[in-house]
């Protein structure tokens, strides 16, 4: 028997994440130094950073929750997979917004055909399309299968997206060589203590989506069960 | 397993090609798509060899979208779906039979969409040209294999080809990308990078998405209405 009650769990880690936010507010602009070239627009890399990388693992989770409800049909992997692929959209699409800030003033260009930045756009483009998929007026199994197919199927295809965007970038020049590279010990510090906190962010906003998502399930049923 | 996919496939293509209008359609589009980007050129002025293979590709992935759902939506009236699902072959059969059918479809379309694009767009052919068709063979296999998987997604279900296309045009990337590449080089016989690497790519694509298809198919292709 499923419960569709909130777990207590819930709400600590979303208070922690808001408690790590803001200490990484005050480490980011007091404690971190600001960087000699870029100036205070460097700045925005201790939140591009841990956006880019959880965004990456909201798809991975999209992937393997997709694998687990094929396999056990059970909803609440339905219901993950689902939270995670809009986290992973929002997180993904903002950390487009702010790499291309940090491209402007770094680069002198809003986009270049970096392998990683092509990745994230064509898997924002992969993930906003299944979320579409997801809204489709079908039967609930129906749907939750098709939309594990299209998770599983998605993520298949990231390797293949980074690897033919780096080849095709080998036509272009070559806009700038690594970044983040020689960071002082403060900004490492910082970033690793932004990479953390967003960690708590993401799974505060997942797990409370998934349970949102479950409970709405639940009062589909519900309602039907009231016409009938 | 072969034979009755072939026997689905040469139904399919029976069934389409007496009618006629599957093709057509998907033809016109991709004709259309042509005719409408040379505009993009000046009197007298020749578009590049990669904007020309981009252009072929893009015609030839709405052509895909178009031909999938033609083909799985031959099975959507009086309840077909459900004798196909009840014939005692493997599940996997009918993908491998749309997929037959799919490719076969998709390289006549390409038959005519490659010589548009070198009239319209005034492109020239390179002694390259032979690496240039078996990197269409060898793309049209990956493409064919993702969309006879994604195409039977759309079992029952209105607004198919915008749905498909949004879906589908993102996970293409690589293979569009490569085929624009060396699509390039087949026009215009220049590509530094060489063209292993992209034929390789496309293998990987090949590989990969051919296995999702015969794991994943049994999953989206099913009786419900």
């Amino acid at each position: 028997m499923q419960t569709n009650r909130l777990s207590p769990a819930m709400p600590l880690v979303g208070i922690v994440a808001g408690l790590a936010l803001a200490l990484c507010q005050y480490m980011i602009f007091v404690y971190a130094p600001v960087e000699q070239t870029m100036g205070i627009v460097q700045k925005i890399f201790y939140f591009h950073m841990p956006l880019a990388w959880w965004s990456l693992i909201s798809f991975l989770t999209v992937f393997v929750a997709s694998i687990a409800f094929l396999r056990t049909r059970n909803w609440k992997w339905d219901a993950l997979s689902g939270a995670a692929a809009e986290v992973g959209v929002l997180f993904s699409g903002l950390a487009l917004i702010t790499g291309s800030i940090w491209g402007r003033h770094s680069w002198g260009v809003w986009w270049t055909w970096d392998p990683r930045l092509t990745t994230t756009l064509v898997m924002w483009f992969v993930y906003a399309g299944y979320l579409v998929l997801r809204t489709l007026d079908l039967p609930r199994e129906r749907l939750g299968t098709v939309s594990a197919v299209v998770g599983i199927v998605a993520f298949l295809d990231v390797p293949l997206v980074f690897l033919s965007a780096r080849l095709w970038r080998s036509i272009h020049p070559a806009v700038f060589a690594s970044k983040g590279g020689g960071l002082e010990a403060e900004m490492k510090t910082t970033v690793i203590a932004c990479i953390v906190a967003f960690g708590f962010l993401w799974v505060a906003l997942t797990w409370l989506r998934a349970a949102q998502r479950r409970m709405a399930a639940r009062i589909d049923v519900l309602a039907t069960q009231t016409t009938i | 397993m072969l034979s009755a996919a072939l026997a689905i496939a040469s139904k399919d293509l029976r069934l389409l090609l007496s009618r006629g209008t599957g093709l057509v359609q998907a033809l016109l589009l991709g004709l259309l798509l042509i005719f409408v980007f040379s505009l993009s050129q000046r009197v007298g002025e020749v578009m590049g060899p990669q904007g020309a293979a981009a252009i072929f590709w893009l015609a030839s992935a709405f052509c895909q979208v178009l031909i999938f759902n033609t083909l799985f939506a031959i099975e959507e009236a009086n309840g077909a779906r459900f004798g196909l699902l009840l014939a005692p072959v493997p599940v996997q059969a009918v993908w491998l039979g749309k997929g037959i059918a799919g490719f076969t479809l998709l390289l006549c379309a390409q038959a005519v969409f490659l010589p548009a694009a070198i009239v319209f767009l005034g492109q020239t052919v390179s002694p390259l040209w032979h690496v240039g068709l078996a990197t269409v063979l060898l793309a049209d296999v990956g493409i064919v294999a993702l969309g006879a998987l994604l195409g039977a997604l759309s079992q029952g279900q209105a607004a198919r080809e915008s749905l498909l296309s949004i879906v589908l045009f993102p996970l293409l990337v690589p293979v569009l990308l490569a085929g624009i590449r060396v699509g390039a080089a087949a026009f215009a016989d220049d590509i530094p990078e060489g063209v292993e690497s992209w034929l390789g790519l496309v293998a990987a694509f090949d590989a990969l998405f051919l296995g999702a298809g015969i794991v994943l198919f049994p999953f989206v292709y099913g009786g419900e209405e």
